[in-house]
């Protein structure tokens, strides 16, 4: 049997698996082989995924599972997507959806965000637990790679309101080198087709001489898709199996964003402490609207909201916003 | 205000520590700072060069702004054993390194140098998993034995009765009578403390895996030199007597315990009664305040609750404000300090100039300095 989750259409025959050894073939169909087990859940501030235009100021409740169907080279959270997911379940927990939103309540939190691996990876899973989600009127979002089936696009869709998808390459070169996958084109479709129906920003780790200068094509497609997508150009961040490369030099790239910024109003540049880049700027008339801290592998922070809803205060131009301010502690259950 | 300088390698940027905000600063400290770090990058917590990385810094700084006390950390033994697989005989020539490290700042700065382990490592056991509660399991990344427990049913009360991993629940009422608090004293504390038995730990927010935590240490080992002593929050008085006379530094060594110990020493209580402390901002509070601050700083606070955008000082992580009455703030002689245990040597020493790595969870981003004062002769 095919799998039908992501791009890499792995075979499943009775008794193996696929490359992100996350589902099987059973009885002729295609099951998860850890339903309901998540590696982690806390608190997080939304800024952190990151999202900048999504429920500004809110507070989530961020899970992951195991394992991701890329092999990057530069992977953060290797030691949770590329460890083999069949030896990490004796620190895994297995939490049932209800339990999942009764935590995310007790933590006082206005939604749910899947950021540490992928979700292409666990669907199923997520799938029942955006029916209890929906059910309680939380919104849920995550951080993916994009690199899905249609049919999981559309899933994901679905499941997710709100999505930071990476973008990291476009080359089938740097691709393969990089990433582990032959080409970026699934990529780019799943930003458009998630684009139309869902709140939408992208992220793009940039690595020096690598893939910095892919970003004027990135911004082609990224204005084509909507002008007013928040982008996350990231400083790499050198680990997994780039420790010891040198820190990508932050002025350089800047600069080269800098010329960017014409084309598309909200591209920001952070993954490093004390970033300038962080704050949103009025498409129109340039008026800063929303402040942030960076705070780099730590999390970003909202910093002043100074919109009139989703209104630039200055020329009343409206922002491209999934919500708009939220209290941070506006959820908070007496215990 | 105090100025922070922020170095993300080959950049950095300066902010009011109490707002984040850029400031331009320009002093001929602040330019001595900025100069330190371009010199000194972090090369990671559990890379090789993590406390010589201190050593070099410090010594630096000594011959830059000659303080008379300086507070160090040297903790890369502590992180490489939390999360990396190692053989005896692997930590031992780690820790040995890490004394061969504090041996040199000793030799090469002059100063009398005070060495603290922080207490034992044992192996990782299994997680306590708190999320079937029906109240709220509240635990922290860094504290593996203590976590807050608030709104329990009586199925819960039942299921920790029955739990064989936990070594106690608390009350509030137990905590405070433990350390001799009033009422008014509990406002952070949670409702219990559930505490486990060595070598178990609460299912918390770090995604890597443990592989060995603070053992249930009692008591903690302390240099000689500064003689019989009681408790760990006897320390500061003691470094701070010695300070009459000559140059004195304290140096925290990370998960090394007695048994660990490669320097004469004494040991000290580590804690009060059943609550032993682990390597956490309340242990470092302990040490360079002289008093005990559970109250404020345990396990089981919901920390988050704090973190709204009217939060100061957003590059001191979970503290809102900075503590009083550590060592370097009451110290009216020159003092630093330097480590690699990240915002605890700004928050925790007080020190006028603190030089840390800006690493989280492993993650290295860089330095980061605090400059509380620039005003000393």
């Amino acid at each position: 049997m095919q799998c039908p989750y992501c791009e890499r259409r792995c075979r499943l025959e009775n008794g193996s698996y696929g490359f992100c050894r996350m589902y099987e073939a059973v009885d002729g169909e295609i099951r998860e082989r850890f339903p309901d087990k998540w590696c982690s859940y806390d608190v997080s501030r939304v800024e952190s995924v990151p999202f900048y235009h999504a429920y500004p100021g809110s507070r989530s409740l961020v899970i992951g599972t195991a394992s991701c169907n890329f092999d990057c080279r530069y992977c953060s959270n290797a030691y949770i997507a590329k460890e083999d997911p069949a030896g990490m379940q004796d620190v895994m927990v297995d939490i049932k959806p209800d339990n999942m939103i009764q935590l995310a309540r007790k933590y006082g939190c206005h939604n749910i965000v899947f950021n540490i691996n992928e979700p292409t990876v666990s669907l199923p899973s997520l799938q029942r637990l955006s029916a209890a989600a929906k059910a309680a009127g939380l919104p849920m979002g995550c951080l993916t790679n994009g690199y899905t089936t249609p049919e999981a696009a559309e899933q994901l869709g679905d499941i997710f309101s709100f999505l930071n998808i990476s973008l990291k390459g476009l080359s089938p070169d740097f691709c393969r080198r990089y990433l582990g996958i032959p080409d970026s084109e699934p990529v780019i479709r799943t930003i458009r087709q998630l684009a139309k129906r869902c709140h939408v920003e992208v992220a793009t780790p940039v690595i020096e001489s690598e893939n910095d200068h892919e970003l004027d094509q990135m911004a082609d497609i990224l204005a084509d898709i909507n002008p007013e997508i928040p982008w996350h150009a990231f400083r790499l961040l050198p680990t997994h199996k780039m420790t010891g490369q040198k820190y990508p030099n932050i002025t350089a790239l800047n600069d080269k964003l800098e010329a960017l910024r014409k084309r598309l109003p909200h591209i920001y540049f952070h993954n490093f402490i004390g970033s300038e880049w962080v704050d949103t700027h009025c498409p129109d008339c340039g008026a800063v609207v929303i402040t942030r801290f960076s705070l780099g592998c730590g999390g970003d922070k909202l910093d002043q909201y100074l919109a009139d809803g989703d209104r630039c205060p200055s020329c009343g131009r409206r922002l491209n916003l999934l919500g708009t301010k939220v209290d941070w502690n506006s959820k908070e259950m007496a215990l | 205000m105090s100025v922070a300088i922020l170095d993300a390698r080959q950049w950095q940027q300066t902010v009011d520590l109490r707002t984040g905000r850029k400031i331009e600063a320009e002093s001929p400290v602040v330019d001595m700072v900025r100069g330190l770090l371009s010199r000194h990058p972090f090369p990671g917590d559990c890379e090789p060069g993590s406390n010589t990385w201190v050593v070099d810094t410090a010594l630096d700084l000594v011959d830059k702004y000659d303080p008379s006390f300086a507070f160090l950390t040297l903790a890369r033994q502590y992180y490489c054993s939390r999360y990396t697989v190692m053989t005896a005989q692997e930590r031992r020539d780690m820790i040995a390194e890490a004394f061969a490290e504090a041996d040199r700042f000793a030799r090469e700065s002059g100063f009398l140098t005070i060495l603290v382990g922080t207490g034992g490592m044992t192996k990782a056991l299994t997680p306590i998993d708190l999320s079937t509660l029906d109240g709220l399991g509240v635990s922290s990344n860094w504290s593996a034995r203590y976590a807050g427990l608030y709104g329990l049913s009586d199925r819960d009360r039942e299921a920790l009765a029955a739990e064989p991993r936990l070594e106690r629940v608390a009350s509030r009422d137990e905590v405070l009578a433990l350390f001799g608090g009033g009422s008014e004293d509990g406002k952070r504390l949670p409702e219990y403390l559930a505490v486990s038995k060595e070598g178990y730990h609460f299912k918390n927010t770090s995604l890597r895996r443990l592989i060995m935590i603070p053992s249930r240490n009692i008591h903690i080992p302390v240099s000689a030199d500064v003689g019989a002593i009681d408790s760990v929050t006897d320390i500061r008085g003691r470094v701070l007597s010695l300070l009459a006379d000559r140059k004195v530094a304290l140096v925290v060594l990370e998960g090394v315990g007695r048994e660990d110990f490669m320097a004469p020493h004494t040991v000290c209580r580590n804690g009060e009664g059943w609550y032993c402390y682990e390597p956490t901002d309340a242990w470092y509070l302990a040490l360079t305040s002289g008093h005990h601050c559970i109250f404020e700083h345990n396990g089981g606070y919901c920390y988050f609750k704090d973190d709204n955008e009217n939060k100061h000082y957003p590059f001191s992580g979970y503290f809102t404000e900075m503590p009083t009455g550590t060592i370097g703030l009451d110290y009216p002689g020159r003092s630093i300090s330097v480590g690699n245990r990240s915002m605890f040597m700004h928050v925790a020493t007080g020190c006028d100039i603190c030089c840390e790595c800006f690493a989280r969870n492993l993650y290295n981003q860089g330095c980061m300095a605090v400059l509380f004062r620039q005003d000393k002769a």
